[in-house]
């Protein structure tokens, strides 16, 4: 009985993991090369999640072709605050990169509640849903899961088979050699910020796949949270230790849930998120390359 | 050197209190309501309902009913009102510009029970009259406030009649879960819901709260499925109602009802959802609908002041310049300025102390429902209603009185629901 | 070394404003409630600053400190009500209580989060603040999500008339006298050894190592100091003025980029920097949501954008570098 409701839970929770992990990719890219934290990450996301959102019930789009169009935006948002505010901040010290990130965010909530209301908003893809033993999985939710492997994968074919993937790499590894070795340091700067905001644009449009409710400008706060703590189970500066801590932190989050509640007298969604907090402290300081990677 | 630097300060300090100096104060001759409203931030929601209520009523207070008599003659309303960004630092200085700048006279405390409190001290300590539209923590009224008056209903009281109708129709259901916010208003409407589930002989199988800004209740909803309930009541706010319904809809998790307080009465809940929010219900202050009309308040023998339902609509329509329905909180807050209106009458007077003292006295009816206040000020004359989605209309199934349709009992399965089946009783 | 006065000359600036502040809001009608909320942002600029100025380490967690201030001041009045004899003595054992929360507190991050630097210091912090927060609704101490709310207990113990006072007067009086006693601190440690060993670690940590300054007891102590002025304004600002404390709101990260965005605005580091910015962002935040309301966060955040892309040191330190050499250069600092 528990143990079928602890495996159901942690089958939800793989799932979840892996558009978590997709959802991080972008901050840790960001990380990695410019070595800014992008404190306005969950707007970004909400730009997503409303992108999917109005596609499908203005013009019927399903949210798997909203992916491209979420890509092309996010690019977009992308390149403009790097050019207009980024690119003047990556040499000052970390406080006017963390309010000039965090003001962006400010910026694209209000931008969103002006142009759509404040109003709760959500869509309803039916497309049918497997019955496990253990749970039941709607199709949506397995897509978002499926899309987010697919994106990660291509991620990383592009980062080891192709030139600008190549340099960009070489940036996180060494910035000044790769800088001696005749790599755009400025090119990459750009086209990294610019990737990192078009994934965690697309990531919104699949997170939406896996709770296509609760559209608002202000939805993206608590996944800013999430996102620092499995960035950092990921070791904050690596996309892929990124995806697999947005694996782990989604079966971590959605098994102790099903444990603390044996606690008497607890709130155990409560316990989750602190011993999630905690789990960031723990790993920052004893392993802060990461969770998944070798020292 | 010192006396350079000492003028420039002189300087400074006029500038200063130049850019502080006080506009012209309100003329005698009307009545003026100020608010801290809750423009933006977290309350913009609800917040921008309340405006759109107040300025309904004001408006009909000043062209339909003429004014306010106060000593023979008719006073008009004015509404004035600033954005609290539904933070406590501006609730406490826009309360203070408001009575002593502006000169209003009276106040309308921000939305939530937070911010209603941290309001509270300042309008008490200029013995000014605090209209308390948005604001259901029983607690505020046991802090022994006198200048505070609730036109909302306590939180306790908000799952009463789900619990009483369920209890009427269907005797054998006996299995109730209780799954809540973990926030102070659900908290006490999560108590509330308990002792009367327990004293009507249900059984609770089921009791957990989540966190505010939950995004997933998967794991919850799992051990709920578990426990096999009849009823599931439950909420807190907008957002996790609407994930609450969805996610029990994505585990197929079917109950007899389905009752979630804040979100499931409003538009966009069922514009999200659509057919699986069919049969869900919602406990609400006030709901478009309900049949709240003079010849109602006649029977009952109470006063009857303010807008019909439809009027009221209209005129919050015309206020918002947006075509959309008034939800509770819009209502709740016109409620309260037909209220204030009703007191100043009673009392001929405008000052506080005098109003207060007939507000407590006053019993009346309006497109609200009824209004009573015990001497704490808490709201104590209004009942609640319960909704139900019916083919994406939203019917009042509860009490007999307000009902505009009957309850469909038991709640479709979500697999029914996905194959398009409605809620409608036959 | 203290014989010299001139060393405390910047402060004349500083405590003219407090003092303005103070005559302006006990003697103009319907000031007194904006000058408290002026004051609350210039402590908090005052207070974060202590720490942020002098070490360039961002607490984006620093919200807690309040929080647990909050708490201390909750936790004295609710749980010693009924002690009849303590009067007035009740509030000075909240404000115990707040500094030793928040020096515990601080003392726990700064044991686990100090060892970290720069971005990975400012994560830390706010996954301390989150945890703190979770930690107390999940465990359900200090009555968990409910919180607490006390006006009753104050009434109770002061009176109608004085516990009024105390929520809409004496708690802002606290407050003003909270940033001044700030401001003091500021100046000193920017004075002695502390502001010398924090600026040579804020230029270059690891030389600062080298050359034998010990790097981590200056910035635990800065930390600690900050931490207690926070604590002490959330048991004034937020326990006092507001008689409650639900945990949702006394740890909302906001707080801290409010206090960010005032530092910034006036210029990290310096002295009067904190009041100059808590006095703009106070002031435009206010006549904004009178003027246009619903639309200030709109307006405000491009506007920080701008100045921190192209004011970075902020306004004192223009100011600092446009008065160098001129007679006005020791007042400003």
């Amino acid at each position: 009985m528990i143990l079928e409701q602890l495996i159901g839970n942690l089958i939800q929770g793989l799932v979840l993991g892996a558009i978590y992990g997709m959802a991080t990719m972008g901050l840790s890219l960001i990380f990695g090369v410019l070595r800014v934290v992008n404190v306005g990450h969950g707007a970004f996301i909400m730009v997503g999640a409303f992108i999917a959102w109005w596609l499908f019930s203005a013009l019927g789009v399903i949210p798997i072709l909203a992916i491209p169009v979420a890509l092309v935006i996010g690019l977009a948002l992308g390149f403009i605050f790097y050019y207009s505010v980024l690119r003047r901040l990556i040499k000052a010290p970390e406080l006017a990169s963390l309010l000039a990130t965090f003001s962006i965010g400010v910026l694209l909530e209000e931008t969103a509640k002006l142009i759509f209301g404040s109003e709760f908003r959500g869509y309803n893809w039916a497309v049918g849903k497997i019955t496990l033993p253990m749970t039941v999985l709607p199709m949506t939710k397995l897509y978002a899961c499926l899309g987010s492997v697919l994106i990660a994968v291509l991620l990383y074919i592009w980062f080891n088979k192709t030139r600008a993937g190549t340099a960009m790499r070489s940036v996180v590894e060494d910035s000044e050699g790769a800088k001696v070795c005749g790599v755009n340091v400025e090119g990459v700067y750009a086209m990294s910020f610019a990737l990192g905001i078009g994934l965690t644009v697309v990531s919104g449009v699949l997170l939406t796949m896996f709770i296509p409710v609760g559209i608002n400008p202000y939805m993206g706060g608590p996944y800013t949270l999430k996102a620092f703590v499995i960035a950092v189970l990921g070791g904050l500066a690596s996309p892929y230790g990124a995806f697999f801590g947005g694996l782990v932190f989604g079966l971590i989050e959605n098994g102790s849930y099903t444990l603390f509640a044996f606690l008497p007298g607890v709130e155990p969604f409560a316990l989750t998120r602190f011993f999630s907090c905690m789990m960031l402290l723990v790993i920052l300081l004893i392993r802060p390359t990461g969770l998944l990677r070798a020292k | 050197m010192s006396n350079r630097c000492s003028i420039r300060m002189i300087g400074f300090v006029a500038v200063f209190a130049l850019l502080f100096a006080t506009h012209a104060s309100a003329a005698p001759g009307k009545i003026v309501i100020g608010h801290p409203a809750c423009l933006s931030g977290k309350y913009a929601k609800a917040g921008e309902q309340a405006i759109g209520g107040i300025k309904a009523c004001v408006d009909w207070v000043n062209k339909v009913y003429g004014g306010v008599t106060v000593g023979g003659k008719k006073l008009p309303l004015e509404y004035k009102y600033y954005d609290c960004e539904s933070k406590k630092e501006a609730v406490t200085s826009l309360i203070s510009r408001l009575i002593t700048v502006d000169k209003v006279d009276c106040i309308f405390a921000p939305y939530s029970s937070g911010l209603t409190l941290r309001g509270a001290p300042v309008a008490e300590s200029h013995k000014m009259l605090y209209m308390d539209h948005g604001g259901a923590n029983n607690k505020i009224f046991r802090q022994g406030f006198q200048y505070i008056v609730q036109t909302i209903g306590p939180a306790s009281r908000y799952h009463e009649g789900t619990l009483d109708m369920i209890h009427k129709v269907d005797p054998h259901a006996k299995r109730v879960a209780l799954a809540y916010e973990d926030s102070e208003f659900a908290k006490m409407v999560m108590a509330g819901a308990e002792e009367h589930a327990k004293k009507l002989g249900f059984k609770i199988v089921f009791k957990r709260t989540y966190p505010k800004g939950v995004t997933d209740l998967t794991p919850l909803l799992s051990a709920l499925k578990a426990a096999k309930p009849d009823i599931v009541i439950g909420g807190g706010h907008f957002e996790d109602g609407q994930l609450f319904n969805r996610q029990m809809a994505d585990l197929d998790i079917n109950a007899n009802a389905l009752s979630l307080i804040a979100a499931a009465t409003l538009p966009a809940f069922y514009k999200a959802l659509t057919g699986m929010a069919e049969g869900v219900m919602g406990p609400s202050h006030w709901e478009y609908g309900v049949k709240y009309a003079p010849e109602e308040a006649k029977k009952v023998g109470l006063p009857w002041i303010g807008p019909s339902q439809d009027e009221f609509v209209n005129l919050f329509k015309k206020a918002l310049g947006k075509d959309i329905i008034p939800d509770y909180h819009a209502a709740e807050a016109g409620a309260a300025v037909l209220a204030l209106v009703m007191g100043i009458e009673k009392a001929g007077s405008v000052d506080s102390d005098k109003v207060r003292r007939a507000l407590g006295d006053l019993e009346f009816m309006s497109f609200y429902g009824g209004w009573d206040v015990d001497d704490t000020g808490l709201q104590v004359g209004h009942s609640m209603v319960d909704v139900q989605w019916q083919g994406g209309k939203r019917v009042i199934v509860w009490p007999a009185e307000a009902q505009t349709g009957k309850l469909y009992y038991p709640m479709p399965t979500f697999a029914e629901k996905a194959k398009g089946k409605l809620a409608v009783p036959k | 070394m203290r014989a010299d006065p001139t060393k405390y000359y910047p402060l004349i600036p500083v405590y003219v404003a407090y003092l303005a502040m103070f005559l302006i809001g006990s003697n103009m009608t319907g000031m007194w409630q904006l000058m408290a909320m002026l004051a609350f942002y210039c402590a908090l600029g005052q207070a974060f600053n202590i720490f942020l100025g002098m070490t360039g380490y961002v607490d984006f967690g620093y919200v807690a400190f309040l929080g647990v201030g909050t708490y201390g001041m909750a936790l004295g009045i609710t749980k010693l009500a009924h002690v009849e004899e303590l009067g007035i003595g009740i509030i000075i054992i909240g404000l115990a209580l707040a500094v030793v929360m928040a020096t515990l507190l601080s003392l726990a991050v700064g044991a686990v989060a100090l060892r970290l630097r720069g971005a990975y210091f400012a994560i830390a912090t706010i996954g301390v603040n989150e945890g703190f927060r979770y930690f107390i609704e999940g465990a359900k101490i200090w009555n968990g999500s409910e919180g607490m709310i006390f006006t009753a207990e104050l009434n109770q113990i002061f009176g109608r008339e004085t516990a009024s006072a105390l929520s809409t007067f004496w708690a802002d009086v606290l407050v003003l006298i909270i940033a001044a006693a700030a401001a003091f601190v500021t100046l000193y440690y920017m004075k002695s050894k502390i502001g010398y060993a924090l600026t040579a670690l804020r230029e270059d940590e690891d030389a600062a190592k080298v050359m034998g300054i010990h790097v981590t007891k200056y910035k635990i102590i800065a930390f600690i100091t900050s931490a207690v002025f926070a604590g002490l304004l959330g048991a004034s600002a937020w326990a006092l003025k507001t008689p409650y404390v639900f945990p949702p709101e006394v740890f909302e990260i906001h707080y801290t980029v409010e206090a960010i965005i005032i530092v910034l605005l006036g210029g990290a580091g310096t002295l009067l920097g904190p009041l100059v910015g808590g006095l703009i962002y106070g002031l435009s935040k206010y006549y904004l949501s009178i003027v246009l309301p619903g639309f200030q966060l709109l307006i405000f955040a491009p506007i920080i954008i701008l100045i921190i892309v192209f004011f970075p040191e902020g306004i004192v330190g223009m100011l600092k570098n446009r008065v160098k050499g001129t007679a006005l250069e020791q007042y400003v600092l």
